[in-house]
């Protein structure tokens, strides 16, 4: 298999993640959705990392699913934050900024 | 010591002595020294300009010095370097006299004021004193110009002084409005200075007054500019209105400022710009009919005063009227000889009229009547001043105005000159009508308890009595130093003027002195002194600036709130408009936000797939 195939495979990916964030209304569902569009960049680097047959794309790779973690853990205590102070986790319901 | 040190000492001495009494309020509101301290620097000033004048005796050019003030980089032109904008001192003939007659009038004045003031309050008194030290440097930085820029300094700060003077009494409603409408119509005026100045710099590169050989093409323009500020200054028909309602301020000022020195500054423009004025020959003939009109109409305006200042008002009107006629022949000498003499002359009867006016507290010369008996000095020193004006012969004013009207009859100036010699008659018939009644008529009940004012407000009359009456017999001398010498000779057209003032005299003695009382001419001369009295310029141009102004200012007015005030409301409401129709992109939600920055970046990456 070539590189575009990884390449059309982190696409489709990306794309299956932007559509999660922009259509579901509970918080923990969008989390995972930026989750799946960062790994969907994983693939990428991992992809690039062999095909050029360098292992800086690894590393990044690694780099990446470090930096994620930890947002995963500041994301899942907003949510906590928001449930305590609105009852759900709905993020309609966090609009205190319309205009 | 160079005459140049002397001429900055004239000058910086009185600035020192304005700055110090302004910036150590205790001793401006003293009073009594701060008096002393301007009368001391203007001792100093008179002998520096004294020492200056023995010397241009000599040798008429004594020099001049000049300092760079702005680069011309900075005004936006490139032109040779020596034109650049420049102050300095320029002394010849025609500044050094100028600086000894303002300088020895000023003393005078000061030393008489100290007398005719002491009755103010201490804090009035010192503020009075400020002025006049300011003044004499004002003037002084006129007069040692060494070109119109400078000069223009001076000609603003001289008016300014002239406003703040004109309404010392503030409190009093007529003496604000005076100083106001001093100021505005010498400013109306000064408008032309100031565009002569804009039109001699864009063809010339500088301000000189010499001769520049591309100035030929505008010397007609710029002439008429700096005319129209001539009149304005020197009180000429018809911007001459501002200058008997100054007489709003103390008698001294109206002594120094109103009749001596300040108002002959225009005269002393001309005088001093002789080159441009000299290629200009339809501004000076305009000139010439200006004088002369302003001459006869102003006489006859001071006819019909009671007020003893507005006579002498009006009579200044009328001289600076000759001065201007006379430059306006072209005779630079002839109207600078005469302003010298009357500078001395009129200031004494100012003065003299300020002493009469002390004594009895009144401008009435109805008021007045038999003073002469009270007050040898002061009246002695009236007459002597009024017979000065009349053109008596032996007295200054008579070489003078001889030298005017010979000069002008000799450039075939026909109009102007009868006028003149008509404005002789009646200079010398209002001028018998005021002494007749003021000194000689019957005592008034103000009048009674008149008595000779102090040493004071004597001695600096007993000064300017001495050139008053002898100023004329140097007219060579002075002459010599203004330009080209001139030999005074009996002349038909000055024995006609002297026949004028003679018989002005004598028809004064028989309607005003005469046993019998003259009422029968009197009466005859009644409607036409009731038409003079209506003061119609005067009123054309209250109405004129009332409905003019009021006009335009409606106008701009209407503009402002309207049209600039429209602006900005439009804007604002733009604003507030904009604000709310964007506002509902606003959502605050999340996924929105989201949504819009991948169309985004979507629509960036195509344009930059495509526009590579």
């Amino acid at each position: 298999m070539g590189l575009s195939a990884y390449l059309m495979l982190a696409a489709a990916l990306f794309s299956v993640g932007l559509y999660g964030v922009l259509t579901r209304r509970n918080a923990v569902a969008v989390l995972a959705s930026i989750e799946l569009m960062a790994n969907a960049a994983n693939i990428n680097l991992a992809a690039f990392s062999r095909f050029r047959a360098e292992a800086t794309g690894q590393v990044f790779a690694l780099f990446s699913t470090a930096i994620t973690v930890a947002e995963v853990v500041v994301g899942l205590s907003l949510v906590i934050l928001l449930y305590r102070s609105r009852g759900n986790v709905l993020l309609e319901s966090a609009s205190d900024l319309k205009g | 010591m160079s005459a140049i040190d002397l001429a900055l000492i004239a000058t910086f001495g009185p600035l020192g002595t304005a700055l110090f009494l302004l910036l150590l309020p205790g001793l401006r509101r003293a009073g009594k020294a701060a008096g002393v301290i301007s009368v001391g620097s203007a001792i100093i000033a008179l002998g520096s300009a004294l020492q200056l004048a023995l010397r241009a005796l000599e040798t008429p050019e004594l020099g001049r010095v000049t300092v760079q003030w702005l680069p011309h980089a900075q005004l936006g032109v490139a032109s040779a370097a020596e034109s650049a904008i420049q102050v300095g001192v320029h002394l010849d003939g025609l500044s050094v006299s100028m600086l000894v007659v303002v300088c020895f009038v000023a003393f005078c004045v000061q030393v008489f004021s100290l007398g005719y003031m002491a009755h103010e309050p201490p804090a009035d008194f010192g503020r009075y004193f400020m002025w006049h030290s300011l003044f004499l440097f004002a003037m002084n930085t006129l007069v040692i110009a060494p070109n119109l820029l400078q000069l223009f300094l001076g000609w603003e700060l001289v008016g300014l002084v002239s406003y703040l003077l004109i309404g010392y009494y503030w409190q009093k409603p007529s003496a604000a409005r005076a100083a106001l409408k001093a100021f505005w119509m010498t400013k109306l005026a000064d408008m032309g200075l100031v565009a002569a100045l804009i039109v001699l710099f864009k063809n010339t590169g500088g301000f000189e007054w010499t001769a520049h050989p591309q100035v030929a093409g505008v010397a007609g323009t710029v002439t008429l500019l700096l005319f129209l500020a001539v009149m304005g200054k020197s009180a000429q028909f018809p911007l001459h209105v501002w200058l008997p309602d100054a007489m709003e301020g103390p008698t001294p000022v109206s002594a120094l400022l109103h009749a001596a020195t300040m108002v002959a500054a225009g005269v002393f423009l001309v005088a001093r710009a002789h080159p441009l004025f000299e290629q200009a020959p339809s501004t000076q003939l305009v000139m010439a009919y200006v004088g002369g009109f302003t001459a006869l109409f102003a006489a006859c305006i001071a006819v019909v005063q009671n007020d003893i200042k507005k006579v002498l008002a009006y009579s200044t009107c009328s001289q600076l009227g000759y001065m201007v006629c006379a430059l306006g022949s072209g005779s630079q000498v002839a109207g600078f000889f005469h302003l010298t003499t009357h500078a001395f002359f009129k200031a004494m009867l100012f003065l003299a009229a300020g002493g009469l006016i002390h004594a009895v507290h009144s401008n009435d010369i109805r008021d007045m009547g038999g003073l002469f008996s009270r007050m040898k000095i002061t009246a002695g020193a009236f007459i002597i001043g009024s017979l000065a004006l009349a053109g008596v012969p032996g007295f200054s004013g008579f070489f003078s105005k001889d030298l005017i009207l010979e000069e002008v009859f000799a450039r075939g100036l026909y109009l102007p000159g009868i006028a003149l010699l008509l404005a002789a008659f009646l200079t010398a018939f209002y001028m018998g009508r005021v002494v007749l009644i003021a000194l000689f008529g019957e005592p008034s009940s103000h009048a009674a308890h008149a008595h000779e004012s102090g040493v004071s407000m004597t001695f600096p009359l007993i000064l300017l009595a001495v050139p008053a009456i002898g100023a004329g017999y140097y007219g060579a001398t002075l002459s010599g130093l203004y330009g080209e010498p001139v030999h005074f000779h009996v002349s038909p057209i000055g024995m006609v003027a002297t026949a004028m003032g003679l018989s002005g005299l004598g028809m004064a003695y028989f309607m005003f002195g005469a046993p019998k009382g003259g009422a029968a001419l009197r009466t005859a001369f009644a409607p036409v002194g009731r038409f003079i009295a209506l003061g119609l310029v005067d009123k054309a141009f209250l109405n004129g600036y009332r409905y003019g102004l009021r006009g335009l200012a409606s106008g701009i007015g209407w503009f402002d709130r309207y049209v600039i005030d429209g602006l900005i409301n439009a804007l604002g409401y733009g604003t507030l408009e904009a604000g709310a129709r964007l506002r509902p992109l606003q959502t605050g939600k999340v996924q929105d936000y989201i949504y819009a920055m991948a169309i985004a970046m979507i629509a960036l990456g195509t344009a930059a797939a495509f526009l590579r």
